[in-house]
């Protein structure tokens, strides 16, 4: 599997979070559980292909959503997801990391991701809530989903980078 | 740091009101909404689906007190066909022009919605109606029960919606008044607050005869907005910040989240307007 089929891949995952995703969630967490499975790909990229390529796929489709639902500004995913993938792959990158270890980075990255864009829409005051309440309100659940949908993919996505880039150490599954 | 700077610059260039989208937003916009539209279709009717056979209990009690309410209609209709006819008869004895007359002749358009945005801050809807079938900017989006936003940004075959959960930060607000007290009553919707899931509005007067319970609905002042199109109930009212004017808290009445069709009201001389 290479770049081209996950790019595409990544494609899709971004029209079902557009799409199906709102009418899977329950009426009673809709707004407070946010898919980002494209910020989960983007990490993977940055645990198993690089942080170049991570940093590429996080602007690339961080600019798609934010142009494709432009409402106040184009930019914050893009600037935010590329960032982060950055620096999760500045540290992280090849090197060999336990299923549990690099579900708790995606974790942690997540937090990340969601503080940033959190705080560049409350330097632009298009939200006034507290941070804590942000926190409780959507940060904490839609973390939950991002973790389930990383754990469900975790064995075949390291395979497909695995197999793109080719590297040299056996892998072994969990 | 380069990047830093350069996405910030970015960011402050699309905060500004940009009344057009450059092509290449207008062609990934239109690209990916058609895509998008094979996929929040189906999904809605599975959904849909399962919800049916839920709800198949409370179809019997909701048939009855749909058959009070036609009853209801039907009597209003013909008070309201003499009203019509008889308010026709006065504007022509009065002399109104052309303009005025159609005036309130609103078009609603009718689009489906391709997807959501997955992002707490921006909960932008995109629609399949765009700026070749007559759709402008700031154009009212509503659902059967009331005023879902406003169209933010349009492209050629697909246009976004901004829900009036989204107003805060932008200097637009949404002219309002009550049922029954059109008259006597006027405010501003300004704001949302996500904690209590209220609308805020604002510059209603003293001795305004808005109430708790009251109905809000668009007052249609400045023509851009439709008027009779219902926002929400008050839930409370109370003094404002400075002391001067009162603010109410209200609910919204439309329901933002699994819409599948919305209506875009047009407005009879807006698009002259707009050019």
């Amino acid at each position: 599997m290479n770049l081209r089929w996950i790019i595409a891949l990544m494609f899709l995952l971004f029209l079902i979070e557009g799409t199906i995703m709102p009418w899977l969630i329950p009426d009673e967490w809709t707004g407070r559980i946010i898919p980002q499975f494209i910020f989960v790909f983007v990490l993977y990229a940055s645990f198993y292909a690089g942080r170049h390529t991570a940093l590429l796929l996080g602007i690339g489709f961080g600019l798609l959503q934010d142009v494709v639902f432009y409402g106040h500004l184009i930019g914050v995913h893009s600037f935010a997801m590329g960032l982060c993938g950055y620096v999760i792959g500045l540290m992280f990158e090849h090197k060999r990391i336990p299923m549990l270890t690099a579900l708790s980075l995606i974790g942690m990255a997540c937090l990340l991701y969601d503080t940033v864009i959190y705080f560049i829409y409350r330097v632009f005051r298009m939200t006034n809530e507290s941070y804590v309440w942000a926190l409780m309100d959507h940060i904490m659940p839609s973390l939950f989903l991002q973790l389930a949908f990383s754990l469900v993919l975790y064995v075949p996505v390291r395979r497909w980078f695995e197999g793109s880039y080719k590297k040299k150490s056996a892998d072994d599954e969990e | 740091m380069i990047g830093l700077i350069l996405f910030i610059a970015v960011m402050g260039f699309s905060l500004g009101n940009r009344s057009n989208l450059s092509w290449p937003e207008k062609f990934i916009n239109d690209t990916v909404s058609y895509v998008q539209q094979w996929f929040y279709k189906p999904a809605g009717y599975m959904a849909g689906l399962f919800e049916d056979i839920r709800m198949m209990r409370q179809l019997y009690e909701e048939n009855e007190q749909l058959r009070t309410t036609v009853a209801r209609y039907a009597r209003d209709r013909s008070t309201y066909n003499f009203l019509q006819s008889e308010n026709e008869r006065l504007k022509d004895a009065l002399g109104f022009t052309q303009e005025q007359m159609e005036l309130y002749n609103y078009k609603y358009l009718i689009a489906q919605v391709i997807s959501v945005s997955p992002d707490p801050y921006n909960k932008t809807i995109k629609i399949n109606l765009g700026s070749k079938h007559g759709v402008r900017t700031n154009m009212a989006v509503t659902t059967v029960d009331g005023l879902v936003g406003l169209v933010s940004r349009v492209s050629p075959f697909s246009s976004t919606v901004t829900p009036i959960t989204e107003l805060n930060g932008q200097t637009k607000g949404i002219a309002a008044t009550v049922t029954g007290k059109e008259s006597e009553s006027f405010g501003i919707i300004e704001s949302f607050n996500s904690e209590t899931g209220q609308l805020l509005m604002t510059k209603i007067e003293e001795n305004d005869k808005l109430a708790v319970g009251d109905e809000v609905i668009t007052s249609g002042l400045g023509n851009v907005f439709p008027r009779g199109v219902v926002i929400g109930s008050v839930v409370s009212r109370q003094v404002g910040d400075f002391g001067l004017t009162h603010t109410a808290h209200i609910e919204p009445a439309a329901k933002m989240d699994k819409l599948t069709e919305v209506f875009v009201v047009q407005v009879p001389g807006f698009e002259e307007l707009d050019q």
